[in-house]
């Protein structure tokens, strides 16, 4: 028993980790109906930033969040003008889009592989490594931190989409990309401040996933379970990418724990598979009918 | 320039051509996207090398061995999730590559993780040419026969596809199989030309490249992509010279290519000597009549 | 326009492969005053940490041989190129050193798989290799038992390796229940994991827990949740350093105390910054004692020029190096068939140890392995310790 809440808690940190970067991508996918594979790119950016605020120039660890926010949501921004803005203009099709993002995300591993280098980075400790301790149970500190400060970041985000005027026409653009732009909404502006705060998630996942683990060039292969999660959950729902993310950690764990760590990503793999032939929009997805 | 390595890359670039033929028709002209062909060239690799090395089997038996094997796989896959939309398709797909190579990794019949040494090489310049033409006559026919038509209407608009008749999801699964055989048929190749197995060689990025092949010659264009696999096989070679800042070449090059030319570089057209000569006719001329006016 | 553009991409492309054909061609005209040796491995991707000290340790000896005059009275050319860490690349690389740049030995690579993918191209070329830290059996002997005429190398291999942990683990230690957590898509780690588990058993201790994680994962908690309940004294973590610094942390966060012990994947500082305490108490099999007095000048030398403490693979670097040098002024000639025959009876006094090749398996004899412990968040040496593998 104890072991099974030991597992049941690793399984909703590791979702939890899963559940920031599948939402900002989630949102990119929302408006843009591609999936931006470049995302990976942009947390692992946020947390090199992150990790020279803290470690290089010794700033104080909310300065250092906000800076890997803020320059991971500038980031995510030129890359949209760079790399899919003269597609959106061409109305090319989401192929081109996706390979776009790949060649990006290639292009980002690689240039910090060929600038920073190829090594680790340890961030300094900000929080304390012990964790708290119930019974036999481990709850590290951290991962509360980040539970916390995942769960307050995902919340702003609701508020901005549930209750302002931007989100409103973000949810509008969303729905209807064509007849939002005809009502008025500038959809420029709106993609302009989606890739900003799809960044900013972003660079928020990577800050604290480099608190968590560590830094290096390929932090970008752990976002693929992220994008399994949002699949998982329905691409475009962000409650459902919260939903994906934290039961795809669930399922990791106790395949690992119960059935054979040796073909867990298969068994999830399956799950996956299984799920989308019984709901093929994901747990939470919209069902999006051809609009031919 | 020595030949030798260049027989190398050319011996690459085809046998990345066969795959990416089968992914052209996939992806060029039934407009499906796969980020799983890694995992049917790993079926195809590991099948013919059993074929060859633990049946005893001739080469080219053990090549459509491979293939077939990849073919029967893909119907699965095809059977399972060819219902799913866009990128719920690719998530799919992607998961299947990637739970391929962790099959083989726990497989210790196949050398597990630590891979298969010892496969005879039998691939060579003159039969991996031989294999792409033959594939190419097969996939032209298949692209401007019945099916072919099928598969591009979906392309183009699959409900529309769907009313006027045509089994949209019957298309899709042939397309399907028939590229996994054709990514199969690759993977046997590439398991006799080096020799040597490994799931490794089996990862993400080799259906990425395979697909960014294929848009960089240009969607629904057979010509595209030979010249898209031979230019972006030489490419990292090329770039041999720049070490580290290779892949971020790479990787500039394609967004580049992406945002300056989305269509690709043969953009669907085809390339035929004819329309070379009169193009080059017109150009003539160009010059001439700007100066008269 | 734009199709223009890119068709003048592609036009640039066709030309700078031609002009490198040029430069390659001009190259090879004079070699007569040069020595060219190649490097292969990665500079880029998963390995890239390993890669590039390799290259960083072979071109400073390169400079520094230079320096006291080259070889046989010839400088010494070095052509490094990059693997991504992948089979087929290697390949390509190599038939790029040996075809084009026309080199007369190679140094690296440094992952079995590539060694193994390579010896085709080796053997049609007749240029010998000197892996590094390949340590799978079959790099240096084919399917049939036959030595491989042209791949050496200078590290132990996985048996070997996987036999000393298991026997220092049971013999020296003490511990019969011992625990393994693996990396399911690595071959290194494979290969350990599989000698451990043998000898272990066959001295007549118990594994209690074999759990696998996937390249790229970076939480095992579930793994060690697991491997908790069964108690083990001991878990063995073959495995790069990255992994065991965040394994091991944490396994300590989940209040797991067993003795974890790993092989020459650990041995890094950056280890030690990165997991602190959690691995104070650690074993770890090595190729050398880092605190012994012949190994602080290369040490210092490297930090001084490239600003980084050296990973292992830099020492191992080296000895490839040497030996190769040995090789070459023992051929007398730079020729790579020549150097190749020198090879197979070279002896060399190298950094980790003394290295005699072995004629009939083409490995080090007799290399001895390295007992460190980490003790105060440093790397102290124990003993050495052998064992004998057929």
């Amino acid at each position: 028993m104890t072991t099974f809440l030991q597992q049941l808690i690793n399984g909703i940190s590791i979702g939890s980790v899963y559940a920031l970067m599948a939402v900002g991508y989630s949102l990119v996918y929302s408006i843009m109906n591609f999936s931006n594979f470049a995302h990976g790119g942009v947390i692992m950016i946020g947390a090199y930033l992150g990790f020279f605020a803290l470690a290089i120039w010794q700033l104080p660890f909310p300065i250092a969040f906000f800076i890997a926010a803020v320059g991971s949501g500038i980031l995510a921004i030129v890359l949209e003008r760079i790399a899919y803005n003269p597609l959106r203009k061409r109305n090319a099709p989401f192929l081109y889009f996706i390979i776009s993002a790949m060649g990006a995300s290639i292009f980002l591993e690689n240039i910090v592989i060929a600038t920073i280098g190829p090594n680790f980075k340890t961030y300094p400790q900000v929080f304390q490594k012990t964790p708290y301790e119930i019974g036999a149970l481990a709850i590290g500190r951290l991962d509360v931190v980040m539970f916390i400060i995942s769960a307050v970041s995902l919340l702003i985000l609701l508020i901005i989409i549930e209750k302002t005027k931007v989100g409103m026409a973000i949810k509008a653009t969303a729905y209807n990309f064509k007849a939002s732009s005809l009502m008025g909404v500038n959809t420029d502006y709106i993609i302009f401040i989606v890739f900003g705060l799809g960044g900013a998630l972003a660079g928020i996942a990577g800050i604290l996933f480099g608190m968590k683990y560590t830094v290096y060039p390929q932090i970008g292969v752990i976002t693929i379970k992220a994008f399994i999660a949002a699949v998982f959950g329905g691409l475009g729902s962000l409650s459902g990418a919260v939903i994906g993310a934290i039961s795809l950690g669930i399922i990791e764990t106790m395949t690992a724990g119960y059935i054979s760590s040796q073909l867990r990503d298969l068994i999830a793999f399956a799950l996956l598979i299984f799920i989308l032939v019984v709901r093929p929009m994901g747990i939470m997805g919209k069902m999006n009918e051809d609009k031919a | 320039m020595s030949w030798y390595y260049i027989e190398g890359i050319l011996i690459l670039s085809g046998i990345n051509l066969v795959a990416v033929l089968g992914l052209s028709l996939l992806t060029g002209f039934t407009g499906l996207f796969s980020f799983g062909h890694a995992g049917f060239m790993a079926i195809g690799a590991y099948a013919a090398a059993f074929a060859t090395m633990k049946l005893g089997m001739n080469f080219y038996v053990a090549l459509l061995f491979g293939g077939l094997m990849a073919g029967i796989i893909g119907y699965v896959l095809g059977k399972l999730t060819l219902n799913l939309k866009g990128d719920y398709f690719i998530i799919a797909t992607l998961g299947f590559g990637e739970a391929m190579r962790l099959i083989l990794d726990n497989i210790q019949y196949f050398g597990g993780a630590r891979g298969w040494p010892g496969i005879a090489n039998y691939t060579n310049l003159t039969n991996v040419v031989i294999i792409n033409v033959i594939g190419i006559i097969i996939l032209v026919n298949i692209i401007n026969s019945k099916h072919g038509r099928n598969m591009k209407a979906i392309r183009e608009e699959e409900m529309a596809s769907n009313i006027i008749g045509i089994d949209v999801f019957k298309y899709k699964l042939k397309s399907l199989m028939i590229s996994a055989v054709y990514a199969g048929i690759s993977g046997g190749l590439l398991a006799h030309y080096i020799g040597f197995l490994q799931p490794k060689m089996f990862q993400l990025i080799k259906s990425t490249e395979l697909t960014i092949i294929v848009i960089f010659g240009g969607l629904g264009s057979v010509t595209g992509s030979v010249v898209g696999a031979i230019v972006l096989t030489a490419l990292p070679e090329v770039l041999r010279n720049v070490k580290e800042w290779r892949l971020v070449l790479y990787g500039a090059t394609v967004v580049f290519i992406m945002i300056t030319r989305p269509q690709g570089l043969m953009g669907g057209k085809e390339f035929r000597v004819i329309h070379i000569i009169k193009r080059i006719v017109s150009k003539l001329k160009a010059p001439l009549n700007k100066e008269v006016s | 326009m734009k199709r223009r553009i890119s068709l003048l991409l592609v036009l640039i492309m066709i030309l700078s492969m031609l002009s490198g054909c040029a430069s390659g061609t001009a190259g090879g005209e004079a070699p007569a005053e040069v020595v060219k040796i190649g490097w292969i491995g990665s500079l880029t991707g998963d390995q890239a940490v390993w890669g590039t000290c390799e290259f960083n340790t072979v071109q400073m000896l390169v400079d520094e041989a230079n320096d006291n005059g080259g070889w046989l009275g010839k400088q010494i050319e070095l052509v490094g190129y990059d693997t991504k860490g992948d089979s087929l690349e290697a390949v390509n690389a190599v038939k790029r050193l040996v075809g084009q740049d026309k080199v007369v030995a190679i140094v690296g690579p440094n992952a079995s798989g590539q060694a193994i993918a390579i010896s085709q191209v080796l053997e049609e070329s007749g240029v010998p290799d000197i892996a590094t830290v390949a340590t799978n059996p079959k790099v240096t002997i084919d399917e049939n038992g036959n030595t491989k005429p042209y791949n050496f190398r200078v590290c132990f291999i996985d048996p070997y390796q996987g036999a000393v942990a298991a026997g220092y683990a049971f013999e020296e230690l003490g511990f019969t229940k011992a625990a393994i957590l693996y990396d399911v898509a690595d071959e290194y780690s494979q290969g350990l994991t599989q000698f451990f588990e043998e000898t272990f058993v066959e001295l007549g201790g118990e594994i209690v827990a074999k759990e696998a994680f996937k390249f790229g994962d970076v939480d095992f908690r579930p793994q060690l949740s697991k491997i908790k309940e069964t108690n083990p004294e001991i878990i063995f973590m073959p495995y790069f350093f990255k992994e065991v610094a965040l394994s091991s942390t944490q396994a300590r966060e989940l209040g797991m105390d067993a003795v974890l012990m790993g092989g020459d994947g650990w041995t890094s500082e950056q280890l030690l910054e990165m997991a602190g305490s959690s691995v104070e108490g650690s074993y770890v099999v090595n190729h050398l004692d880092f605190e012994d007095p012949d190994v602080q000048e290369f040490k210092n030398a490297y930090t001084e020029k490239y600003g980084s403490a050296v990973e292992l693979n830099g020492y191992l670097a080296y000895d490839a190096f040497k030996l190769l040098e040995e090789a070459v002024l023992k051929a007398g000639e730079a020729d790579s068939k020549l150097i190749a025959k020198a090879l197979e009876s070279a002896e060399v006094q190298g950094i980790t140890g003394y290295i005699r090749i072995n004629k009939d398996t083409h490995n080090p004899e007799g290399k001895e392995a390295a007992i460190l412990k980490i003790v105060d968040n440093k790397y102290k040496f124990q003993m050495k310790y052998s064992v004998d593998v057929e």
